[in-house]
């Protein structure tokens, strides 16, 4: 129960530290501080338990598809702040107080990231701290698990600060583009699972290679959506989302680079 | 008329989606899977609905079939799989992996 817990925890707030080392490390690289994270906890906390409160309804809810509706939702808003954070920051969209505008889009991206990671902690939490025999190991393996996500979280962002603000830039926006589409393609494996999305035979499976089970597999869906049995609409929709979301600051470093060549 | 040609076009085009699919029940029980094999044919998508009857909460998940979902305790849930080729689909209950183990099997008609 104890080693199940970390896993478990460790698994779901390691995708949102990820998240959240991202947008502070771009954030410092634009000198906005990291005031606006502190803004996203109570909203995120009020939504945690909100979803983990009426997830009977809510389950139920679409003809049982309310969960997956719920979820493909919370990811897909990810996906669109962080779409609106990469044109914002490429001046790509003029807004009169920039910087107010990103840290506010920041704190939304993560209220969706920790609403949907954090309701299924809740959820897990809750159910298993209720049985006296199990209390001290789910406690104590969140505890563990929930130290190394959030270490991990710190050691990600912390080797972003070391790079000059630049590059932090750009390697933040490219990976903060991937786990964009990433999310998205969450959504859609989410969406077929109620059968909302039309499925399919795989395209390729590299289960052999990678699988999602090892170590390395768990970064990479983390990071990049790592799926190793994706459909063509999988494939599809996760090209697209890449390709919408790097279009911004492609567009915005050519024409950088362009300055600098003058 | 026209209404009608078109009313029956729509009815043609989503027939495959409002076609009733093949429905499985599983159940869970002391964390462990009832039945833990499943036999579905391959190339059809199916309907798998999940009682949790344990009191606490349940996740069942499967990398193979991508799929993952919270079974609250004592309610189900639906979800679809397929279609898949021939060949063992495992899956497992996140919550308790030791004993809820199941595989979906997909043989060739």
């Amino acid at each position: 129960m104890l080693l199940n817990s970390v896993i478990i925890i460790l698994r779901e707030v390691l995708e949102a530290a990820i998240l959240v080392s991202l947008l502070l490390a771009l954030s410092f690289s634009l000198r906005l501080g990291a005031r606006w994270l502190l803004w996203a906890i109570l909203p995120a906390l009020l939504g945690i338990v909100g979803m983990a409160t009426f997830i009977d309804t809510i389950t139920d809810a679409f003809d049982g598809a309310g969960q997956e509706l719920t979820n493909a939702s919370l990811q897909i808003l990810v996906y669109c702040f962080s779409l609106l954070i990469v044109s914002v920051s490429a001046g790509l969209i003029i807004a009169n107080n920039k910087t107010s505008l990103l840290r506010w889009l920041m704190a939304l991206a993560v209220v969706c990231a920790l609403i949907r990671e954090g309701s299924e902690i809740f959820i897990y939490v809750a159910g298993f701290s209720s049985a006296e025999e199990l209390r001290a190991a789910v406690f104590i393996g969140s505890g563990i698990g929930a130290s190394i996500g959030i270490s991990l979280g710190v050691l990600i962002l912390s080797g972003l600060h070391a790079l000059t603000p630049a590059r932090t830039y750009q390697v933040t926006l490219l990976l903060l583009s991937f786990i964009a589409a990433g999310m998205v393609m969450q959504a859609t494996i989410l969406l077929q699972q109620v059968d909302w999305l039309p499925s399919g035979k795989p395209l390729w499976n590299s289960s052999h290679l990678i699988s999602e089970q090892s170590i390395t597999g768990e970064l990479l869906y983390a990071v990049f959506g790592y799926e190793s049995t994706p459909t063509t609409i999988q494939v599809v929709i996760y090209s697209l989302s890449l390709i919408g979301i790097a279009l911004p600051w492609l567009g915005r470093n050519s024409f950088w680079n362009s300055k600098h060549v003058d | 008329m026209k209404a009608r040609i078109t009313l029956c076009l729509i009815c043609l085009i989503c027939s495959p989606c409002w076609a009733e699919k093949p429905v499985f029940d599983i159940e869970i029980k002391n964390h462990l899977f009832h039945p833990s094999e499943i036999k579905i044919p391959a190339g059809t998508k199916v309907k798998l609905i999940i009682y949790n009857r344990d009191s606490t909460p349940e996740e069942f998940e499967s990398y193979a079939l991508n799929r993952e979902k919270v079974i609250m305790g004592g309610r189900k849930a639906t979800i679809f799989i397929g279609p898949l080729s021939a060949g063992t689909y495992p899956f497992f209950g996140e919550f308790n992996p030791r004993t809820a183990q199941g595989k979906v099997i997909v043989n060739e008609i």
